[in-house]
């Protein structure tokens, strides 16, 4: 059985008599399909495998005596499953309620991810209950029977003869999809599999095949750097496995021991990254500027080396002289071995030259070493080839191939001449698609063939070299969908479910890479339960680095003058684009701009005075021939000569959202009708040398008249009052407080508000005589990702408001991520604060409330009773951290399909209440009955509140402030530790620990008063 | 109603013939020489013939404002508050403000009923009757607004302390909204008692003028008026006794309505000056109130002889008083930000003064210190143009105190990850329509049905009869 135990060790399949009485109905009639899929809930493997079982109609409840295996009303069990938001393959863990997934969480076990996912990843599930997801396959644009598409497919692929047949897919690494789609293409005579990646990496595995002679994507070790020099990869982001990265660096900036192992972060891009916010040092440079600061930098560490000079210096006005010098010497005085270079471009060149430096230092090693970056069992999050897909281009444009099959990409969507495609796609006599949705190449494809979900499915991954990750199905398919590797053996003529088909592989290839099992049962009965294997590392030397095979990078020419060059990147919550219809991922505010809704053109505050640009202003962007109308939004940090524009958006589908939100007299649409949101980007992709280049394009910036209010959920973006309010030499508010390391070692409390010590007038009232909840959270942690906010917005039952509501500044998240500037123009120091309700134990809105709405738990909790509430909004009012929010209209939850999503814990509120964070209060009652039914004391860290136990750099913490060996008790106790506006007395149960910058000089945000 | 000249009264405290002698250069407080019966006959010539133009003209607009601003709740009501501007920063805007507003419109009618019936002020007689109703809709008008602005106005009796069957389910004693119920209803039951006591002796002398239905309902709510020396006697002890009742409530509700803000923790509304700061605001901005009305109305209804120059000028000093008292507390309440040291505090007023909402800081400045300071004009403060206008701004600068107060404070307030911005929509602004045109429909029905001036009372303030008396000239009124 592949059902895993939960981390707190309860086992699932006990009884649990408290929850007993969460029966019936939900508060919404749900889809007739809500029963159906509970009777194979219990995943026996066999009934999972067959396809097309005939659907029971039942409208009962479930039965408590005659239930299905595994399900008990109420009661959630936990599978271990394969995240598939990108391709980073992070383990998670499927949580199934009452016969359905309604939330993912991190498997805590799995190697790469260790209990974190990230914002997209959570969001995943809601995905999984979208109403659009394409139901049965289509032919020609209309619905039919999987028996007919595979008839026509299977007609049509035997007459392609010597006919090119490609499978274009994006990053596909799991053995089994890799045999299946190996297997399939054995059966041409001119059959090949291209892959590329939207957001491409293409080049850093070209020049590892290069200078290694192998194409890898090296496995880049965060946690062994001391120093860390990003030039454009935003990794605690977007780049590569950002979930995995984010763990890796928060565990190698440690405190422990005086921070003796606390890394030093340098960054240097033209736009601002949620990467760029974490730096010690971050430098603004022009975008393309990358290949010639990095080979300045080798010629500086050659130096060091006491080497011979590679190449001459790269005079480039674009490159900070300064600040490369001060990277020389950091990296340098660090242990060989023990620094990290990495550069996010897609130019082979300017990879060889960080490769050069990465093996200057030496940190090419292999596993088990400490070296940062291990090429002995590498990285496949990327393995998309740019020049393999621009060949393949060719191919399509010359009617050299006769089928053409796509899965996990959109390649019309994706690529620069979408349009182009579209219509070279009529040369080819067969393109299938297996989509999901109708996007953009399912539109231009003769069959649409769509994939399960992957919470529906049996897949695989090898997101790591000998790191095998198992995708197991959470619910019997909601849809007539089919497992991709199911339709390629259907098409193959061998059909034969995805569930044997793993089992095959496994069999043949995975399990004789292991040593830890005898039986293959076991071994595949291990895996599924714990959610992936670790196979034996291959045994060997390493591959040898080939010097000559390096020159200095050039890049393209900086950008002169007023010249701006455009920068197309991935938003953190939007990625290249295959979310797009997930509501939840569109109102993410972004931790960096927090804007929502939209993709913008990004702007340096010193541009946009130049083109007399606000935020908000519609600006035209014209290159080579093409335009674009984008919303333009002044971003502090950004390089003066880049323009910013994200990837991702104005995807076809998109008008769904439309709708979304209250519809009134003044409401304005999330989106026009027939319209997108966003705008698509990738026209301004170009190649260059092959390869998709995101940053080089020169464009022209022209002002309209027109204004798009953009959605933006925090409007003031400092510490500072403005300059004309404030008192001369004012301080920065004493709201998210830094100190330097330096300063931190001196004194722990450093940068610290001495507040108020205040009498307590009652000390007998409120005494918390049992548990205390107390939250910490680690500012020098946080890294701004978000993933907390999904992860609550899943758990709690937040509400979408769509584009209006969120420009209006009544987005409904229960936690959100405060970002503050400090500085302006190019330089500026960012520092991020989750911020959601402090609980405090002397609440300012308890007291005002006029019917007792919201009352203090003999816990320490703030508890909001909904139906109590009448809606006078004076709790809100009176909160000094406005965490409160407010149910202006009825949010809709009439999507009775996606509300499948919601949490049975959880009440979904009605309009005109109040809602706020609850501390997961229902995460912890279950918590202590388990407890209490297992006879034990509650233990520290029994209770995970959702943005706890997702938060990739493990910043947050929970427990009982009374237990003093708690680690949250331990933590209030900090020197670095503080209470935001603590000195208004309301004794709030959040502790925030101070950031700590790496850094020589004063932080700026500092303050140095007390 | 029998002469009251052939009835010999009781004296009583405070009966008006106590008063000392009028000096004979003091000019009357009723123009045109009036006998008796003119009084009767001029106070009841409205609710007896057709109405005449400018009433239907002001009907037709007030109604329409009330019919359009329901429908404005209406709307609201059924699809949700989110149809006001407002957002989790600025949870109260035009709602509380025009709560507040109205609330303080209210004052002046108990002030002039009240306060000025025990200072014996006599020339309130021709004033009190309108302004103790203009309390009563100014109270109705704000009455509305906690209402509305309630996310679920349907359980609207939730505030209310009723017997229930969920075990101790209760309201919250210590929150400020919940003194505001009691203190509002309280408020406007006094008010509504004294002026219906005041009208018992008019319903009489109507009772007595008409025929028919009429004389059927005045003669109801009359109690059975006999105007017998016993009835004069408990009438003027009782509405004495209602006076003194009603004085401590001028002060403490508009006091208990600054609780509001003033035991919140947010800056610029945690202020221990509120209470007071908040109680001459209010009579402040409702003898301007009283003034726009007055003016309007002796006008309307031809009552020039009755709401003379005289009354005018005594409300103008009234307003150069309340009006002084204001502008020390917004200085007061300035200087204590500045000096105090709090970063927050001080914020808030240099943000108030130099922030996006200055210019309704300045606007309320203007209007409430500056227009009052015209009244030290002997000049200025009889032209009745000229004080038919200040009143209109003062009434528009007191809307904006509370604008100012409420928003600006709420905007930025502790983290500025969370300030806002706030703009009303077409709903707010159409609800405050709506409301005004509650409060002039009524108005305006009150003149049409009511004696809008107390009959008995000015009687007893005439100089008819009194054997010191010249006969003054007749006054020429514009």
């Amino acid at each position: 059985m592949s059902k895993r135990q939960d981390p707190s060790g309860r086992s699932p399949s006990a009884p649990a008599k408290a929850f007993d009485e969460v029966r019936g109905e939900g508060p919404w009639p749900s889809a007739a399909s809500r029963r159906d899929f509970l009777k194979l809930a219990g995943f026996s493997f066999a009934a999972l495998a067959l396809p097309g079982c005939g659907r029971a109609e039942e409208h009962r409840a479930i039965p408590f005596l005659d239930k299905p295996e595994a399900v008990t009303p109420g009661r959630a069990s936990w599978f271990a499953t394969m995240c598939s938001g990108c391709e980073a393959g992070c383990g998670i863990l499927g949580k199934f309620r009452d016969g359905r997934p309604v939330k993912i969480e991190g498997n805590a076990q799995h190697p790469l991810s260790a209990g974190g996912v990230c914002a997209v990843g959570q969001a995943g599930v809601l995905s999984l209950y979208d109403a659009q997801r394409l139901g049965a396959p289509r032919a020609g644009g209309t619905e039919t029977t999987w028996e007919n598409v595979d008839a026509a497919i299977r007609e049509r692929l035997a007459a392609v003869g010597a006919g090119g047949v490609r499978v274009l897919s994006g990053t596909r690494n799991g053995p089994t999809s890799e045999a299946a789609i190996r297997e399939f293409l054995a059966a041409f005579s001119n059959g090949r599999h291209v892959s590329y990646d939207a957001v491409s990496s293409s080049a850093l595995l070209d020049a590892h095949a290069a200078l290694f002679g192998r194409r890898m994507l090296p496995h880049f070790r965060f946690e062994r750097a001391r120093v860390i020099a990003s030039f454009d990869a935003d990794f605690l982001g977007t780049w590569i496995s950002p979930v995995e990265f984010t763990r890796g660096y928060r565990a190698g900036r440690s405190l422990a021991d005086g921070g003796a192992r606390f890394s030093r972060h340098y960054q240097f891009e033209s736009r601002l990254s949620l990467t760029g916010c974490s730096a010690d040092r971050r430098v603004a440079f022009a975008p393309g500027a990358h290949g010639a600061a990095l080979s300045n930098l080798a010629v500086l560490l050659a130096k060091k080396a006491g080497r011979t000079r590679p190449w001459a210096p790269v005079d480039d006005a674009g490159v900070p002289g300064e600040a490369l010098e001060d990277l020389a010497d950091a990296l340098w005085s660090a242990p060989r071995g023990e620094t990290l270079v990495v550069c996010g471009t897609n130019r082979v060149d300017d990879q060889k030259v960080a490769a050069w430096i990465n093996h200057l230092l030496g940190n090419y090693g292999d596993t088990q070493s400490v070296k940062t970056i291990d090429i002995q069992q590498p990285s496949r999050q990327r393995m998309g080839d740019d020049r393999a897909l621009a060949t393949l281009r060719r191919e399509i444009a010359d009617g050299k191939v006769a089928a053409l099959i796509t899965v996990g990409c959109n390649p019309v969507y994706d690529l620069p001449d979408g349009a182009g495609l579209v219509k070279d796609l009529e040369k080819v006599g067969l393109v299938v698609s297996c989509a999901s949705h109708m996007d953009e190449t399912a539109s231009a494809a003769h069959y649409v063939c769509p994939d399960h979900h992957t919470l529906e499915s049996w897949n695989d991954a090898e997101p790591l070299e000998g790191m095998v990750s198992v995708s197991q199905p959470l619910v019997r398919p909601l849809r007539k969908t089919r497992a991709f590797i199911e339709s390629l053996a259907a098409w193959r003529g061998k059909p034969q479910s995805a569930y044997d088909q793993m089992r095959r592989v496994w069999k043949r290839s995975v399990f004789k890479r292991q040593a830890d099992h005898a039986s293959f049962d076991r071994f595949w009965n291990a895996a599924v339960h714990d959610g992936f294997a670790s196979l034996a590392p291959q045994e060997g030397d390493l591959p040898r680095f080939h010097h000559d095979r390096v020159g200095p990078a050039k890049g393209p020419a900086a950008a002169g003058g007023d010249a701006l060059s455009l920068v197309l990147y991935p938003k953190i919550a939007m990625g290249d684009g295959r979310h797009a219809h997930n509501p939840w991922l569109h109102e993410l505010p972004d931790p960096v701009s927090k804007v929502a809704w939209d993709n913008y053109a990004a702007l340096s505050p010193a541009t946009a005075a130049r083109l007399q640009v606000e935020t908000g202003d519609v600006v035209v962007l014209e290159a080579g021939g093409r335009s674009l109308e984008l919303p333009a939004l002044v971003q502090p940090g950004q390089h003066a000569s880049a323009v910013a524009v994200a990837l991702g958006y104005g995807r076809v589908g998109t008008d769904r959202f439309h709708a979304v939100g209250p519809q009134w007299i003044e409401g304005e649409p999330t989106v026009e009708k027939g319209g997108q949101v966003g705008i698509n980007a990738a026209a301004f992709l170009h190649v260059a040398d092959g390869r998709l280049s995101y940053d080089t394009v020169r464009v022209a910036v022209r002002k309209t008249h027109r204004r798009h209010e953009l959605a933006r959920t925090q409007l003031y973006d400092s510490l500072h009052v403005p300059k004309h309010l404030a008192k001369p030499g004012e301080h920065a508010r004493p709201i998210a407080q830094e100190a330097t390391l330096d300063a931190w070692r001196n004194n722990p409390s450093a940068g610290g508000h001495a507040a108020h010590a205040f009498k307590e007038l009652w000390p007998d009232d409120h005494k918390y005589t049992g548990h205390h909840w107390h939250m910490a959270i680690d500012l020098t942690a946080c890294t701004g990702c978000s993933a907390c906010v999904i992860s609550c917005q899943a758990e709690n039952n937040v509400p979408v408001v769509g584009k209006d509501e969120t420009r209006r500044k009544r987005d409904m998240s229960w936690i959100r991520i405060d970002r503050y500037y400090d500085g302006d123009g190019e330089d500026v120091d960012v520092i991020h604060q989750p911020m959601l309700c402090q609980h405090c134990d002397n609440a300012p809105c308890e007291s005002v409330c006029p019917v007792l709405a919201t009352v203090h738990s003999s816990e320490g909790l703030n508890q909001q009773v909904y139906n109590r509430c009448v809606g006078t909004r004076y709790c809100s009012n009176n909160c000094p951290y406005k965490t409160r929010k407010f149910n202006w209209f009825s949010y809709a939850h009439d999507d009775t399909f996606q509300n499948m999503v919601l949490n049975p814990d959880v009440a979904v509120r009605s309009r005109g209440v109040m809602e706020k964070c609850s501390f997961c209060v229902q995460r912890i009652q279950e918590a202590k009955f388990e407890a209490k039914r297992l006879g034990r004391e509650l233990a520290d860290g029994d209770i995970r509140p959702a943005c706890m136990q997702s938060c990739p750099a493990d910043a947050i913490r929970f427990g009982d402030g009374n237990d003093k060996e708690s680690l949250v008790a331990r933590q209030r106790g900090d020197p670095r530790g503080y209470r935001v506006l603590a000195e208004l007395d309301v004794r709030p149960s959040v502790t925030y620990l101070r950031r700590i910058r790496n850094r020589k000089e004063h932080a700026k945000g500092e303050v140095s008063h007390g | 109603m029998a002469d009251l000249t052939t009835v010999r009264l009781p004296r009583l405290p405070g009966d008006l013939r106590d008063l000392p002698r009028t000096s004979p250069l003091r000019k009357p407080l009723v123009d045109g020489d009036k006998a008796l019966t003119d009084v009767t006959n001029d106070i009841a010539r409205p609710m007896e013939g057709r109405p005449t133009r400018l009433w239907y003209a002001g009907m037709a607009i007030s109604s329409t404002m009330l019919i359009i601003g329901f429908a404005a709740i209406g709307y609201q009501v059924l699809t949700g508050i989110g149809t006001w501007g407002l957002n989790p920063t600025v949870g109260w805007a035009f709602d509380i403000t025009n709560f507040v507003f109205w609330i303080g419109i209210g004052h002046a009618g108990t002030l002039i009923s009240a306060v000025l019936f025990l200072f014996r002020q006599r020339w309130r007689t021709s004033v009190n009757r309108s302004a103790e109703a203009m309390t009563l809709f100014a109270v109705m008008c704000a009455a509305l607004f906690p209402l509305i602005h309630m996310g679920r106005p349907w359980l609207a009796h939730w505030p209310l302390p009723l017997p229930n069957t969920r075990g101790s389910l209760w309201v919250n004693w210590r929150s400020p909204l919940l003194w505001d119920v009691f203190a509002i209803t309280t408020y406007f039951i006094i008010s509504a008692t004294f002026w219906y006591i005041g009208l018992l002796p008019d319903f009489a002398t109507l009772r007595d003028r008409f025929k028919g239905l009429k004389k059927r309902i005045f003669g109801i709510l009359s109690f059975g008026w006999t105007g017998s020396s016993r009835t004069w006697m408990r009438y003027e002890l009782v509405y004495l006794l209602l006076a003194g009742l009603a004085t401590p409530l001028v002060f403490s509700v508009h006091t208990i309505v600054s609780f509001d803000f003033a035991t919140s923790v947010i800056p610029g509304w945690h202020t221990t000056i509120f209470p007071p700061y908040f109680v001459a605001g209010a009579i402040f901005s409702g003898l301007s109130m009283v003034l726009t009305l007055m003016l309007i109305a002796r006008k309307v209804m031809r009552l020039e002889d009755y709401i003379t120059r005289r009354h005018v000028e005594s409300m103008c000093k009234l307003i150069i008083g309340t009006g002084g008292i204001v502008a020390l507390a917004y200085m007061t309440e300035f200087f204590i930000a500045l000096y105090s040291g709090n970063p927050y505090e001080r914020f808030t007023f240099m943000n108030r003064a130099m922030g996006p909402f200055a210019w309704a800081y300045w606007i309320m400045v203007i209007c409430n210190i500056v227009t009052p300071q015209l009244f030290w004009s002997r000049k200025l403060r009889t032209n009745l143009l000229v004080v038919f206008i200040a009143s209109l701004f003062i009434n528009l600068g007191m809307w904006f105190e509370r604008f100012t107060i409420i928003v600006t404070s709420l905007h930025r307030d502790y983290l500025p990850s969370s300030w806002a911005d706030y703009t009303p929509t077409s709903i707010e602004l159409l609800t405050l329509m709506g409301s005004f045109g509650l409060f002039f429909t009524l108005f305006l029905v009150f003149c049409r049905f009511l004696p809008v001036i107390a009959i008995s009372e000015v009687k007893g303030v005439l100089r008819y009869g009194r054997s010191e008396a010249p006969t003054p000239k007749k006054e020429v009124t514009p």
